[in-house]
């Protein structure tokens, strides 16, 4: 085991929030279905999958296409239609699968359901294969984000006597690799790989003056403490946190928001109480849906990951787990135990263990559902029958 | 009503956790396959003949109007574009000879089994057309997989001829197994070699896919001799590939950068490397991206972007090489696809592995799997397109010439460009 390295420690608590923020948009959508039916939605996670191709071919239109003009870059205009584009797919997919898989069967047994919901996520997983562009891996390029540069916190600078040493090293690279490309250029027939004695030994010159060089920045590092964080990914947290606000303010202040509470609480009462409970329920669906659709989007932009029909998998899985160890069907416990599932997921890399990084993650899940069953913010109380 | 319901979410938790714990012994169990450090520091085609286990099976015989041959591969699934290559690649072997009249006036038959690029559904494939008389199997381009055809082929008694699996423990499952392609014991060293000697690069970081028994295997070689060379690792992270783990790679990226290493290993294949070549481009790697042939496939720029370009990886040959295989060979797949070039190399391995099953089977006493397995052993100086294969007394492991590409771009697509080549002699 590598000594713990505690000058990557703040960037490694930064990757798993970034991350966490992620998993707490698709982990809303778990929670919210599960507090007013009281299903697991395995589906939600196919439901993130759709948004990331909604997102992909919005920029294929919008001219990013896998034949389109390298030249050219995005602007916010393309981030904003595409997080619309991934957010239309995705509320019409959970919309769809609301309205023709769950409602025909809300009122039989729960196992129902659960089995439905097991087999339209499969469904979408292994039809996806067949019907969106053969189930090949696709990925949004990288030119749809203008804002490409980093902002760097320095927590602790580097060393600047070290760093000087370095640039006054810059001439002398300088020169040798003046040298050795003027070498190249008129008398090595074997290019770069098959140098003669004397290019190699030029070759071998400039190598050593920049390993000199690198060592020095790397010294200079050694003790330094950054974070890096790219603009694209801060842009992606604040419209989580928007998103946020945005559905607390829904939740809690408007009177759909109070009828999804209601029901929540008590399902055949709240019906009573004139509560249309069919708009109540499609309403939840396109919300959590929608959330995961902006997750998608930016998931698949900010962060490169591949696309294809399974990429919801992983996510999915992780939010799921993430909204149990908040407590299931309540919102801001799915956001916290999404941030814990990031930089608990972080730390474990950090410390020098990438290989059992899900393995440990899941097995802090396992010990806080051992002390409190019911999550972190979720209710011990035992149902009354 | 209620009752029911509480109690079944429990059920249904239940079933979601275990179903995670099974998740992860699966690839537990896959990790086990661990390579043995003996074979993968030693060139790895120094010939040690007759320690294979050979199968006691009597194996199939071609007793029809045809003769049959099994080609499994991953038709569908991540490893697709290679799959269909190499089904391309055979079924144009086949066509040639079919042509030509057949084997002794036996026409050959094709038998497709469908891995889906998974090692479960591999080992169905496998059985499935192990039941349909086939004399030898063709396939498959991912080591994880073969191994599990290779456990089934042996029960048998049926040869196999991998067409892209490197790893080099697998010749070791029988003395039924043979192979077309170098081993990843060749091929790790003289990726080290090349980054140590031609690139100068001295501090090297490894980042190996955990899931893939191929790319441990790898970055084991490669480590092994880049230390030898005298150079240092200075970081050694790991991830998983699959529908597990998710595509966030900024944990493991952030411990590398920190190490400020000269090159980068990533032994995946290029569905990963791609993400992770931009995931680490952003998170401040600035590092030269050295590779396998996990690489080899034209959409590595999809996933790469301009981050994957200036990599270099080992191939098994180059299209641009004027030999009169290679040409001869595209102008009949050209032919046969309406002008296009096969976007990986695993066309022309395929075709190889097929083309080498057909040319022992002519040698074959008779047409069953016993005959086809030893004149496949009895190979020598076979010319293929990916190279001259010989076969005796290699314990299944031709010594074949290597050679690296850099990861260019030309017109818009993917751009293999020669640098150097290795022959099994450089390395020792």
């Amino acid at each position: 085991m590598a000594a713990l390295d505690f000058t990557t420690l703040p960037q490694q608590l930064v990757n798993g929030f970034l991350l966490g923020a992620i998993y707490a948009l698709v982990a809303l959508g778990y929670t919210m279905v599960y507090g007013v039916l009281k299903l697991i939605n395995f589906a939600h996670g196919e439901v993130f999958m759709l948004g990331s191709y909604g997102a992909m071919f919005a920029s294929w239109m919008l001219g990013f296409g896998p034949g389109g003009n390298d030249a050219s870059t995005g602007s916010w205009v393309t981030l904003l239609l595409m997080l619309l584009a991934a957010m239309l797919v995705s509320g019409s997919a959970g919309f769809l699968i609301e309205r023709f898989a769950y409602r025909p069967i809300r009122n039989h047994p729960r196992i129902a359901s659960l089995i439905t919901a097991i087999g339209l996520s499969l469904l979408l997983q292994y039809g996806g294969q067949a019907f969106l562009l053969e189930g090949k891996k696709q990925a949004i390029t990288s030119k749809v984000n203008p804002f490409t540069n980093d902002f760097v916190f320095d927590l602790k600078k580097p060393d600047v006597g070290k760093v000087q040493q370095a640039a006054a090293l810059q001439p002398e690279v300088d020169t040798a690799q003046k040298l050795f490309d003027e070498r190249l250029k008129t008398s090595e027939p074997g290019g770069v790989f098959n140098l003669t004695p004397d290019g190699d030994k030029l070759n071998k010159a400039l190598a050593a003056m920049k390993e000199k060089q690198n060592a020095l920045i790397k010294e200079s590092n050694a003790s330094a403490v950054s974070i890096h964080l790219p603009k694209g990914k801060l842009i992606m947290l604040v419209t989580t946190i928007g998103f946020m606000i945005g559905l607390w303010y829904l939740v809690m202040k408007t009177r759909m928001g109070r009828a999804m509470r209601a029901v929540s609480v008590d399902f055949n009462a709240s019906s009573l109480m004139g509560i249309n409970l069919n708009t109540v329920i499609t309403f939840t669906f396109i919300l959590g849906s929608v959330l995961a659709g902006a997750g998608a989007m930016m998931y698949s932009t900010f962060q490169s990951a591949p696309i294809d029909p399974f990429s919801g998998m992983a996510p999915g899985v992780k939010a799921f787990v993430a909204a149990v160890l908040g407590g299931i069907g309540n919102i801001p416990g799915a956001v916290l135990g999404a941030i814990l599932m990031g930089i608990a997921e972080n730390l474990v890399t950090w410390a020098g263990y990438s290989s059992y990084r899900d393995a440990i993650a899941f097995v802090i899940l396992i010990a806080v559902l051992l002390f409190r069953p019911g999550g972190l913010l979720g209710s011990n109380k035992v149902e009354k029958v | 009503m209620k009752i029911g319901g509480s109690k079944l979410n429990l059920i249904a938790l239940g079933l979601v956790v275990s179903g995670i714990l099974v998740g992860c012994g699966d690839s537990g169990s896959s990790n086990t396959v661990t390579p043995t450090p003996d074979a993968n520091t030693a060139g790895g085609t120094t010939p040690t003949a007759g320690t294979r286990k050979a199968p006691t099976a009597e194996g199939n015989k071609a007793d029809g109007d045809t003769i049959k041959i099994a080609v499994v591969t991953s038709i569908s699934g991540e490893n697709k574009p290679w799959g269909t290559d190499q089904l391309e690649g055979c079924k144009l072997a086949v066509d040639e000879v079919n042509k030509a009249g057949g084997i002794n006036g036996k026409k050959i038959e094709i038998v497709e089994g469908d891995t889906a690029s998974k090692p479960d559904q591999a080992k169905l494939a496998a059985e499935k057309v192990l039941s349909t008389n086939v004399v030898g199997i063709v396939g498959e381009v991912s080591s994880g997989n073969t191994i599990q055809i290779a456990k089934s082929a042996f029960d048998k008694g049926v040869p196999v001829v991998a067409v892209g699996a490197t790893k080099t423990t697998l010749t070791d499952e029988g003395a039924h197994v043979f192979r077309v392609c170098y081993t990843d014991a060749f091929q790790g060293p003289a990726m080290a070699r090349f980054a140590f000697e031609k690139l100068n690069k001295k501090k090297v970081a490894i980042l190996t896919d955990n899931a893939l028994p191929y790319s441990q295997g790898l970055s084991e070689s490669f480590r092994a001799e880049f230390t030898k060379l005298g150079g240092e690792i200075v970081a050694d992270e790991k991830y998983e590939s699959g529908s597990k783990q998710g595509t966030d790679y900024n944990g493991v990226l952030t411990n590398i950068a920190k190490k400020a290493p000269e090159a980068l290993f990533m032994s995946g294949y290029f569905t990963e490397v791609g993400p992770i070549a931009k995931q680490a481009r952003a998170a401040g790697i600035t590092a030269v991206f050295l590779g396998g042939d996990g690489w080899d496939s034209d959409t590595i720029l999809t996933g790469g972007g301009d981050a994957i370009l200036g990599g270099f990886f080992a191939n098994h040959y180059n299209n641009l090489d004027p030999s009169p295989e290679v040409q001869g060979f595209l102008t009949k797949w050209k032919a046969a696809h309406g002008g296009a070039e096969p976007s990986t190399t695993m066309g022309a391995l395929g075709y190889d592995a097929m083309a080498l099953t057909i040319d022992a089977l002519k040698r074959a006493k008779s047409m069953d799997s016993k005959s086809l397995m030893a004149a496949l052993e009895d190979t020598v100086d076979f010319k293929g397109v990916s190279g001259t294969i010989t076969l005796k007394g290699m314990n299944g492991n031709p010594p074949k010439k290597l050679i690296v590409v850099e990861v260019t771009k030309k017109n818009g697509s993917n751009w293999q460009k020669f640098a150097t080549s290795y022959t099994p002699d450089q390395i020792k």
